[in-house]
């Protein structure tokens, strides 16, 4: 039964010190949401029994049966120290020994990261689950680095212990060295993006922010735990103890002197005293008779009830072992103790959370998580209801209280304060708790809780923020660390169905924070995901459930971009249509960083002129002068293409900026090779001449001359197509490498790390890959490994297309240039540049 | 006409003032005989004097104009020798000589023929008066019934390829210049292209053309095809084949059309093309360019149906839509056009309508406020497909769709090129729901209260964005005049009496609305002027919108002493006296 209610939990919510919001992020298949099962449990949601087979928080069918978490859920917890005492080891203010944990599992699958970020920010700490055998992945990496980004704290767990002794018979010390290994390369990561203002958040055994288990098995521990039992023994402190429990510390049974070396092969204290019990257990149940077992059990102080008696092997030590050490307990106590309070948190996320002014109302509110606050609600993502087409919008309070029938103003993602584009006001229905499948409501949420909204869905694509406060701006948009860059088209089979296939690519796009659903200009509805399996979850869904009706869907294909490789070779000179004005342009090509950095939104056209104007000037060598010239952002106003003002004493050039500024976002939203959007171009305007008559230099004239002098100046300067470029992971056992190379040099993949996984015979490999060529990657790579070899591939980077010039129509690229265009129902042949290019 | 690379937007720098002519050839190359047959001079004078119009206007296109005067001079001439020859009978015979070889195409009215009967004497010996008009300015296929009023001209002789859209005006003569056609090539390219003797095909040919479709159809008898039906000329852009008559069986069942094919001589404009893709079961095109092949083609109109798609797609979102009147001479253009405004205004967004001339990229990018353009136009030149346009343009048809909910849309099959047959689908609908009664009204608004989606609520939340079908996106405000069932409600007395305040006050100046609401004008809600308060960066020297004028003490506006500005054409001004450079 559910060991509490939700009037407890509403209680809970107004005491934000006792709250700890935290999300569990790992690799795929390192077992978060099998772990997560022994909280639920704990909570009493479901059987102890079941705990880590149930995947209580994979919700959906498909889920369940992939075996695999596509979206993230939700549950609160009710939680409170075993002891008293252990209160006074948390580090942050507490009130009292109950404690409301808001648990967010998301999946492991680099293809749904999307789906981590957002649970990433509404959460202040994370849950850092680490495979023991297979170490730290490229998807840990990232989701940590994600965690880092909104500074949210990390707690370590390394899972599976069971695998390494039940199927690798690794010994003590082995176990230790493949712990601490881990536990290395987390760190290494994190010192890497080490944020001053976030401190140093690595994690440490002998501090209590690791702890070991297995999921499936439901136990774990903390040093912190035994350090507890033995403290009293020793009869020493148990902070002290903690920090000889880890490390190159080693206890002499016979001299019982704790020593910094192993000396006459003494034991390191870690393998003496936290895994030898657990080595014993597994022995003698594993090995040994039922009744030394039941001995041992008894000498543990561990008693079986019923028909667990009559258990034996693998099953038995399932149960002994969760008795001994639960897994709920010693997370628990990690999360409650390190983890910190919303009001801890907010104090140093307010500044990555909210793009206003630092000392405004919201800003306060966010950073004293003030439930009398204004109002502010992060949105993160929407969840479907049973009811279809409809959404509860999933967030966290950050300020203020959120409760039924207030009016809210909702501020969408291009709000800006005193425009009134993308704000709606409207009153909240209701205010829901979100339990993994089920929802309670809820009269009212307090600041620092997370909560589901009903009423709100028809306003918020994905993601926005609420707020009761006029002058309240945005909280920061997330940015995704994928990319939507494989897309498949669909089509109705039937035509009458079309309205309903427009409705269902609606939800779609409203179900998943990261699909992109639109149509193209030859007419087609276009679905872009991550990866393919993303985009198969996604038409899957579409198919079955948004939509409901049969559908034709076409080859994966993959966007490219268009950009140039080098600068004009002359200036680009258009004029207008009556001949009274001239516009002089060049294109250079961005460079990378400037251009990862406008997508990362570290560099955006909202930032402050001066301030973007530093950035560029000091960490991208541009000239200051021109930096601080920029004239918009483009394709949509903030893509990866800058328009600079060069021009010197231009007169009226005022009055034509919108109408440049038209023409270069539709130019670089179609650019002249094959219509793609543009990428990494910088166009500087080196002088205009305009007609002294305003009449004659309107936007008729001048929206249709900066389009055909951009194209001008693209064709100019060695234009070049972007391909998008995944980094791909494989784990591989060493006796597979072969297959991988010749797979991967067969689709103009390139290694560039190889390393062994000490203590394993697997290696793993890391590959550019392009996305065009990934298609059929995996089973290609199970063919060729017979199955060893396990590919994770997330998108990485823009790669200019190799072979030839896209003008050139007998190179390669040329080709698929041709085909794109004919595709598009365009001429066959890129224009050359006389097409857009005026002779003076 | 489909995207092409390079948008020609402007001419080259030493023709600025020059027009931007199509050099045609140098002079009329044509012999006199060539000339006859090719303009139908025979037939334009019997039917001239038939109608016993005086003041004639000559329509030629471009490419046509080279011939013109000579066209003009021979008619001219016989029609002078047409008289000598009726004065000759008319004395011999002293009837009253009107013959039944009355126009096909006069609509004049029996009154007028009486008064014509009347002052006949005198008007028989007036000399004809020909006027050499140019293109419309809108497209060479429709008939310039304006320019021609402008001559005050009794009929137009319309030369050249046309669209035969119904005038309102004039009567029309139409002359088609025919061209020539191998018949033996365009048989065998039949014969190849349908295999099957028992092939339902519809021979349909460019009106140029279409002369040669009878005989082409006696061959095709003759070689064994039973079903091959000869179509003739129809002035009727809504039938089921445009302008063309259609075989028997379809006239009662327009379905029936579906089991034939279309074998077309020459290229047939797109509009056709769509218009007939859903109608028919296949469409060839048996090319007649310089590179006749022997091979029909099949056309494939999915692609260009599913662009136009995209493109009003595009307008569904868009919150102001501009209509361009393309035509004033088609018929019901004004009904069309009142059409239209229903139904964006119905939409919730805004219209404003335009009468451009010729469209062009530069025209269409001066009115950035607009987000989508629907053209008015005859059938055939309503059809714009170009990507070098600044925003979409669509035809009404595809208005209609646009407009219509997400939820109610589907494309993929019919295409209604024009829109008389849009405008008596409407009708036929409303006449259909009128049936109904009140009743069905009723029982929709009974189903609007309760089975209205449990979550919405009060009346005064914002209106919930629109998703963009073509970005993927939200787009709040796409209709900014409201929603038509806010609209339509007409306030009731005792609303507007018990806040009489809140009524806008039409008033001269400018109001300033509360933050976040549109902007106004009068009391009227103008997205244009919101669109200059909002998105526009420059916004002149002193805003129409927030008027700002200098004062004196008494609040009266100071003005300024008048001075002598520029004056000139935009080649150079003259500021004052002094020449500027």
């Amino acid at each position: 039964m559910v060991n509490f209610t939700v009037e407890e939990i509403r209680g809970l919510m107004d005491n934000p010190k006792n709250i700890r919001n935290m999300s569990v992020i790992a690799h795929v298949d390192h077992g978060k949401s099998t772990l997560t099962d022994s909280l639920v449990q704990r909570a009493g949601i479901i059987s102890a029994k079941n705990a880590g087979s149930a995947r209580f928080t994979d919700t959906r069918a498909d889920e369940q049966e992939r075996g695999v978490t596509i979206k993230s859920t939700a549950i609160s917890l009710y939680a409170h120290l075993e002891d008293e005492e252990d209160l006074k080891d948390i580090p942050i203010p507490t009130e009292k020994n109950e404690f409301l944990v808001n648990l967010i599992d998301s999946p492991g699958h680099v293809d749904f990261s999307s789906e981590v970020t957002a649970a990433l920010r509404v959460t202040d700490g994370a849950l850092v689950v680490v495979d023991t055998i297979e170490g730290v992945c490229v998807q840990t990496e990232t989701v940590l680095r994600q965690a880092l980004g909104e500074r949210i704290k990390p707690v370590l767990v390394i899972n599976k212990v069971d695998r390494a002794l039940l199927e690798l018979q690794l010994g003590k010390e082995d176990l230790y060295q493949n712990f601490s290994r881990a536990i290395e390369s987390v760190n290494v990561v994190i010192a890497t993006y080490f944020d001053k203002v976030l401190g140093d958040v690595q994690v440490y055994p002998e501090k209590g922010t690791v702890a070991f288990g297995s999921g499936l098995h439901g136990w774990a521990f903390t040093i912190r735990q035994f350090a507890v039992k033995y403290a009293k023994k020793f009869g020493v402190d148990k902070n002290k103890m903690m920090e000889r429990l880890w490390g190159d510390s080693f206890f002499n049974p016979k001299t019982k002197k704790w020593t910094k070396s192993s000396d006459d092969g003494v034991e390191r204290a870690f393998n003496q005293f936290c895994l030898e019990p657990i080595f014993k257990i597994f022995d003698v149940v594993m090995k040994g008779k039922k009744e030394a077992a039941h001995g041992l059990l008894e000498k543990l102080d561990i008693k079986l009830v019923g028909e667990e008696k009559e258990l034996e092997g693998k099953p038995l030590l399932k149960v002994v072992m969760r008795k001994f050490l639960p897994a709920a307990d010693a997370l628990l106590e990690m999360m409650v103790i390190h983890l910190p309070s919303p009001v801890t948190a907010q104090k140093y996320r307010v500044e990555t959370l909210y793009e206003g002014p630092q000392d405004d109302a919201s800003a306060i509110g966010i950073r004293d998580c003030d439930p009398k606050g204004p109002l502010m609600v992060y949105v993160s993502k929407m969840v479907p209801t049973s009811d279809k087409g409809r959404f509860y919008a999933f967030g966290r309070v950050f300020s203020g209280t959120a409760k039924s029938g207030i009016k809210v103003r909702i501020q969408g993602p291009n709000y800006q304060p005193g425009k009134k584009d993308d704000m709606f006001l409207k009153s909240i229905q209701r205010t829901i708790l979100m339990m993994g499948r089920y929802t309670d409501p809820i009269e009212d949420v307090p600041a620092g809780n997370i909560l589901g909204l009903v009423g709100i869905d028809q306003f918020l694509l994905k993601s926005g923020t609420l707020t009761t406060d006029e002058t309240a701006h945005n909280m920061k948009v997330m940015k995704f660390s994928v990319s939507p860059v494989v897309q498949r088209s669909v089509e109705v089979k039937n035509a009458n169905d079309l309205p309903k296939l427009v409705e269902g690519l609606k939800r779609l796009s409203k179900s998943d924070p990261c699909v992109l659903t639109y149509i193209t200009e030859s007419g087609e509805h276009v679905v872009a995901g991550a990866g393919e399996l993303h985009l198969e979850i996604c038409l899957k869904d579409l198919e079955e459930d948004h939509a409901g009706i049969p559908l034709r869907i076409s080859d994966p294909v993959v966007q490219y971009r268009e950009s140039v490789e080098g600068e004009s070779s002359m200036t680009a000179l258009s004029k207008s249509p009556n001949k009274h004005n001239r516009i002089y342009l060049t294109a250079a090509p961005l460079s990378e960083e400037v251009s990862k950095d406008i997508e990362s939104g570290k560099i955006g056209p909202r930032d402050d002129f001066k301030a973007r104007a530093r950035i560029l000037a000091d960490e991208h060598g541009w000239d200051v002068t021109d930096a601080r010239k920029i004239w918009c952002f483009g394709p949509d106003t903030n893509g990866a293409n800058l328009l600079v003002d060069q021009t010197k004493a231009v007169q009226y050039l005022n009055e034509i900026k919108d109408s440049v500024v038209s023409g270069f976002q539709w130019a670089t939203k179609e650019g002249p090779v094959a219509e793609e959007p543009m990428r990494s171009v910088r166009f500087n305007i080196m002088d205009v001449t305009l007609h002294a008559d305003a009449i004659h230099r309107g936007g008729g004239q001048i929206i249709p001359t900066a389009r055909r002098v951009l194209y001008a100046a693209t064709l100019l300067a060695n234009p070049g197509l972007l391909e998008p470029v995944f980094l791909v992971e494989i784990q591989v056992p060493e006796n597979a490498m072969g297959g991988i190379y010749g797979v991967l040099t067969r689709r103009r993949g390139h290694v560039f790390e190889e390393n062994q996984r000490l203590g394993t015979p697997l290696f793993s490999v890391k590959a550019y890959l392009p996305v065009n060529e990934s298609f059929g990657f995996n089973a290609d790579l199970r063919a060729a490994t017979s199955g060893q070899a396990f590919p994770t591939m997330v998108f990485d980077h823009w790669q200019i297309l190799q072979g030839g010039s896209v003008l050139d129509k007998t190179s390669m690229t040329g080709k698929i240039v041709e085909t794109m265009r004919i595709r598009k129902g365009l001429k066959p042949d890129v224009p050359g540049y006389e097409n857009y290019y005026d002779k003076l | 006409m489909e995207a092409s690379g390079a948008p020609v937007l402007s001419t080259p720098a030493e023709h600025i003032f020059e027009a931007p002519v199509a050099v045609t050839e140098a002079g009329s190359t044509l012999s006199d005989e060539q000339l006859y047959v090719q303009y139908e001079i025979r037939r334009t004078v019997e039917e001239i004097r038939g109608g016993k119009w005086k003041r004639i206007a000559l329509q030629f296109p471009d490419d046509m104009l080279v011939d013109a005067p000579r066209v003009a001079e021979n008619l001219k001439k016989d029609l002078k020798k047409e008289k000598k020859k009726t004065e000759a009978a008319n004395k011999d015979a002293t009837v009253e000589g009107v013959t039944a070889s009355v126009a096909k195409v006069g609509i004049e009215e029996e009154q007028e023929v009486d008064v014509a009967r009347q002052g006949e004497v005198s008007r028989e010996n007036e000399e004809e008066h020909m006027t050499i008009l140019g293109d419309t300015s809108y497209g060479a296929c429709c008939v310039d019934e304006v320019a021609a009023e402008h001559c005050s001209a009794e009929v137009v002789v319309h030369y050249g390829r046309s669209c035969l859209s119904p005038t309102a005006r004039l009567p029309v003569i139409y002359v088609f210049t025919t061209k020539p056609l191998d018949l033996d090539v365009a048989v065998s390219t039949f014969k190849t292209t349908y295999p099957d003797l028992e092939e339902k095909v519809v021979l349909m040919a460019d009106i140029p053309f279409q002369h040669h479709v009878s005989e082409l159809q006696r061959k095709l008898k003759d070689e064994g095809y039973a079903n091959v039906f000869e179509t003739s000329i129809l002035h009727n852009p809504s039938s089921p084949l445009p302008n063309r008559t259609v075989p028997e069986e379809v006239q009662s069942n327009p379905e029936a059309l579906k089991d034939f094919s279309v074998f077309h001589i020459s290229d047939p404009p797109s509009s056709l093309l769509l218009t007939l893709s859903s109608r028919v079961s296949r469409v060839h095109i048996f090319p007649t360019g310089n590179a006749a092949s022997a091979r029909a083609l099949q056309t494939n109109t999915s692609a260009a149906l599913r662009r136009r798609y995209a493109l009003l797609t595009k307008v569904a979102t868009a919150p102001i839509i501009g209509i361009l009147i393309n035509t004033l001479s088609v018929k019901n253009y004004m009904t069309a056009l009142q059409h239209c405004q229903d139904i964006i205004a119905a939409a919730g967004k805004k219209s404003y309508t335009f009468v451009v001339g010729k469209l062009n990229a530069a025209k269409i990018a001066n009115f950035s406020e607009v987000e989508g353009w629907v053209v008015i136009g005859c059938w055939e030149s309503s059809l714009i497909e170009s990507s070098d346009f600044y925003r979409p343009i669509v035809t009404p048809f595809e208005l209609e769709m646009a407009m219509t909910d997400d939820k109610e849309r589907v494309w993929g099959g019919e295409w209604v090129s024009d829109f008389g047959a849009l405008l008596a689908r409407d009708t036929k609908k409303k006449i259909e729901v009128d049936g109904d009664g009140s009743a069905a009204i009723e029982g929709e608004a009974q189903a609007e209260k309760e089975g209205d989606d449990p979550y919405a609520d009060a009346s005064s939340d914002d209106e919930p964005p629109e998703f963009d079908l073509r970005t993927g996106k939200y787009v709040s405000h796409s209709r900014p005049m409201g929603r038509a069932k806010k609209t339509s409600k007409p306030a009731t007395e005792s609303t507007a009496a018990s806040q009489p305040a809140a009524a806008p006050k039409p008033s001269s100046s400018l109001v300033q609305r509360a933050k976040g609401d549109i902007a106004s004008i009068n009391g009227a809600l103008s997205p244009g002027a919101e669109y200059l308060r909002s998105k526009r960066t420059w916004q002149g020297l002193g805003s129409d919108y927030t008027v700002e004028y200098e004062r004196d003490e008494n609040g009266k506006i100071r003005g300024a002493a008048m001075e002598e500005g520029r004056a000139g054409v935009a080649r150079g001004y003259a500021v004052a006296n002094e020449k500027e450079g």
